[in-house]
């Protein structure tokens, strides 16, 4: 399949098509609903009632209401036992996999940060106050982050799947897709589904509360008034292809994923170094790898979590890269969904892409005096998209970033 | 795409020198037991730890706060690195991917950050022991140390995570900015642990382990870190350049299962795939567990007459950390062309185990085999060229 360079003798790297995607997040089940939110510019985030938040400074998050999630006409018995995270990820496999039902994958690449943790809580709290713990077995057999994939792979395409579960804190969504990219790009896999998943938790939601990164305010990303993050949840799955492939055999092409770029700042395990240098070395680095100029690209989806810090390191990361590109946060709408962020954000952008439009930053209200970008505030707005950057940062000093590039019809 | 083992680290239950551990486990010694209490009630379990002694020549300010898995994963990394000879610098830093392999992670600090949540309220959280919860915690520790600026992924799993960690090295080494990948397994030990894969009816409450028993008696869990440096064989002179050398001649995508029954199928099919060449012997996953069967299943079918060997009745189950020591062990043995006794088999089993210490001269190849016990499986070949 690889094409050999006529002048070096290498091989050249093969063109990488998104072929479908599925999605499940706070704006919505599906595609439609997720672009409908973002044309609306819907503010997704509501008061947390899936555990108490009473002593907690942050009592919101964007949330997946269960009565959705867990009753659809497609679950079946054994599906009802599964964590809330399996059934995020089996409704998105199946929107991905309703688009192109011959699609087979090879591998599975997928980012998330804490697995089933929920169910891991119920067992601790559970033998703390000597609880019942007669579905002990079914919580643990459930906790482990690869059981939503394989739960889903099993559910929706019926087949084992190798899988790859990558857990780089908050950047792995991007870094699973990354690396599929590269995968494929390789010529060594021809399909490989890719994406991430979270599905809220008291343990990560207590922890973000206590390090105060959340907010207890609305969720602002990159304005002069930011006070902190906002938790989501959601799953999201690309397809991914080779693009000559899926074209001989007439599969549809969303999107091409033309490059991904990696970094490790090693300057805090919770803070970015305040220079940007982490998130400027990932973009630099996608930019190199697409083998394109920053000039190029019409839309970031930033990371922009709405915390002092890492809007600072990101917003100064983009202005020395880029000039005026529109930028915005969809966490602002939805919360951060983790290890999902980066899949979600990367569907996002194929939508942007799809459809000719910016979604928007919610909740802004003046940047940051600091920063100089061109935010797209609070409403959706047609534009001209051929190219969508889309970064996620994590704990750990982890930078991810991928191009996404629109094809035509 | 074939990459050299060019060094290796581990911290195990037996000590943290390659060759003085693969001493002992030639001699049929095996690690000792130690009780762990349980919090909440009158309960003890029986898990291989390692010694004190074995971690603490390490102090770093990045590891200060740190658990115990970090530091055994540093410990082996930064043991790998020496013995390849490889000095992370300014220079290198952005040549040299780091991937971890995890599989339950830091459950001490997870466990004792939540304790406090549950026992005093939100408001008793820990704002420094939240970062550790993170599974990606002790690769950020490590890259941190070495200094290491690019790829850095931290993969989980079962207990196949190890092998697949080295596959998914050999995706990444595909990028040929990159000259060498530090691949770390590791994983640490608390009694909440213990209780789940009891309840879970996997484990046992004494040793010894008893591989491929019919009676599936469960596990013993072991704590530690495996670590290897890959490299890439340098394109010309390639048959030169690596005389001598160990590579990973093919690692597997591997498999998932949906129900325990069908693992043996899927091993079968790794088995096959990778005993398209001649192999000389097998470094089996066995733990006491039902996947034992599995495996056993499928190398009497596929490779009857192949040598086993099953490391972790002498060193216990460390999950994580299990697939790197497993390698480590199969370099060993074709290095030094001999393998150390299975202990506790039944001398009922049918495969061809290594029942005492055994001579593998002029062996080539070896089969590693990863199986975890919550539905996942993987494989690779070594070979000695």
């Amino acid at each position: 399949m690889a094409q050999l360079s006529s002048t070096t003798g290498e091989k050249k790297p093969e063109r990488v098509a998104v072929v479908a995607a599925g999605v499940v997040s706070p704006l919505g089940f599906g595609l439609a609903e997720t672009l409908n939110s973002l044309r609306r510019a819907k503010d997704c985030v509501t008061t947390v009632t899936r555990f108490s938040v009473a002593e907690c400074r942050c009592k919101t998050a964007g949330q997946i209401p269960d009565e959705r999630l867990l009753a659809g006409p497609n679950k079946n018995q054994r599906a009802k036992r599964l964590h809330r995270a399996s059934h995020m990820m089996i409704d998105a496999l199946r929107e991905a996999v309703m688009q192109v039902p011959q699609f087979e994958p090879e591998l599975t690449i997928i980012g998330t940060t804490s697995g089933g943790m929920s169910y891991g809580e119920q067992y601790y709290r559970s033998l703390c106050r000597s609880g019942n713990l007669r579905h002990a077995p079914t919580w643990i057999a459930n906790y482990p982050a690869q059981k939503p994939v394989i739960d889903a792979q099993e559910e929706v395409l019926g087949v084992s799947v190798p899988c790859q579960v990558i857990a780089n804190a908050c950047a792995s969504g991007t870094n699973a897709i990354g690396h599929a990219f590269e995968c494929v790009r390789s010529g060594r896999y021809q399909r490989v589904l890719t994406g991430g998943y979270d599905a809220l938790s008291e343990l990560v939601f207590t922890g973000f509360d206590s390090l105060q990164a959340s907010t207890p305010e609305k969720c602002r990303p990159f304005d002069r008034h930011r006070a902190g993050m906002v938790l989501g949840e959601g799953a999201a799955i690309l397809a991914l292809e080779n693009l000559e492939l899926a074209r001989k055999r007439g599969a549809p092409v969303l999107a091409e994923i033309v490059g991904y770029g990696i970094s490790t700042d090693n300057f805090h395990i919770t803070q970015p170094d305040p220079s940007g240098v982490g998130p400027r070395q990932a973009m630099e680095r996608a930019l190199q790898s697409a083998e394109i100029s920053a000039d190029e690209v019409d839309y970031i989806n930033a990371h922009g979590t709405a915390t002092i810090f890492n809007d600072a390191a990101e917003g100064k990361a983009i202005s020395q890269l880029f000039n005026g590109v529109p930028v915005s946060s969809t966490k602002s709408m939805m919360g951060h969904s983790l290890g999902a962020a980066g899949a979600i954000e990367a569907v996002i952008s194929l939508l942007a892409l799809r459809h000719q439009f910016l979604p928007p930053n919610i909740n802004f209200d003046a940047l940051d005096d600091r920063l100089d970008l061109n935010v797209v505030a609070n409403e959706s707005r047609p534009a001209v998209v051929r190219m969508a950057l889309s970064n996620s940062f994590g704990f750990g000093g982890t930078n991810a970033s991928i191009l996404i590039r629109r094809v035509e019809a | 795409m074939s990459l050299a083992i060019a060094g290796m680290g581990w911290v195990t239950p037996l000590g943290n020198s390659v060759d003085a551990v693969w001493e002992r486990l030639l001699r049929g010694d095996e690690a000792s037991a130690t009780p762990i209490s349980e919090q909440f009630a009158d309960r003890s379990y029986s898990a291989f730890r390692v010694p004190e002694s074995a971690v603490t020549g390490l102090a770093h300010p990045r590891l200060r706060r740190a658990s115990v898995i970090s530091r055994f994963a540093a410990t082996a990394g930064l043991e790998a690195l020496q013995a390849a000879g490889v000095k992370v610098d300014s220079q290198n830093a952005g040549r040299i991917a780091l991937i971890f392999a995890i599989s339950n992670g830091g459950v001490i600090y997870t466990k004792r950050f939540y304790r406090d949540v549950v026992e005093t309220g939100a408001q008793s959280a820990s704002p420094l022991l939240f970062p550790e919860t993170v599974f990606n915690a002790p690769a950020s520790h490590l890259a941190a140390i070495l200094g290491v600026t690019g790829t850095t992924y931290t993969v989980v799993g079962d207990g196949a995570v190890g092998l697949l960690a080295i596959k998914m090295a050999e995706d990444v080494m595909m990028d040929k900015s990159l000259d060498y990948c530090l691949v770390v397994g590791t994983e640490e030990i608390d009694w909440l642990l213990c209780d789940a894969y009891r309840r879970w009816r996997l484990l046992r409450s004494a040793p010894p382990i008893e591989p491929f028993g019919k009676q599936k008696r469960g596990m013993i869990l072991s704590e530690g870190a495996g670590a290897i440096v890959l490299a890439r064989l340098p394109r010309r002179s390639a048959a030169e350049a690596g005389e001598g050398s160990i590579t990973i001649e093919c690692a597997h995508p591997g498999g998932c299962y949906g129900k325990r029954a069908e693992a043996e199928e899927i091993l079968k099919r790794i088995v096959r795939d990778l005993s398209q060449v001649e192999v000389d012997f097998v470094i089996s996953s066995a733990n006491g567990t039902f996947i034992d069967q599995a495996e056993q299943g499928a190398l009497e079918q596929v490779i009857p007459d192949a040598v086993t060997y099953a490391a972790k009745p002498a060193v216990g189950e460390s999950v994580g950390a299990s697939g790197l020591w497993q390698v480590i062990l199969g370099v060993q043995a074709l290095r030094h062309g001999e393998l150390p006794p299975v202990l506790h088999a039944d001398s009922a089993i049918s495969l061809r185990l290594a029942r005492s210490r055994m001579t593998v001269a002029g062996a080539r190849r070896a089969i590693i085999l990863n199986s975890g016990v919550n539905q996942q499986v993987a494989g690779l070949r070594l070979a000695l060229r």
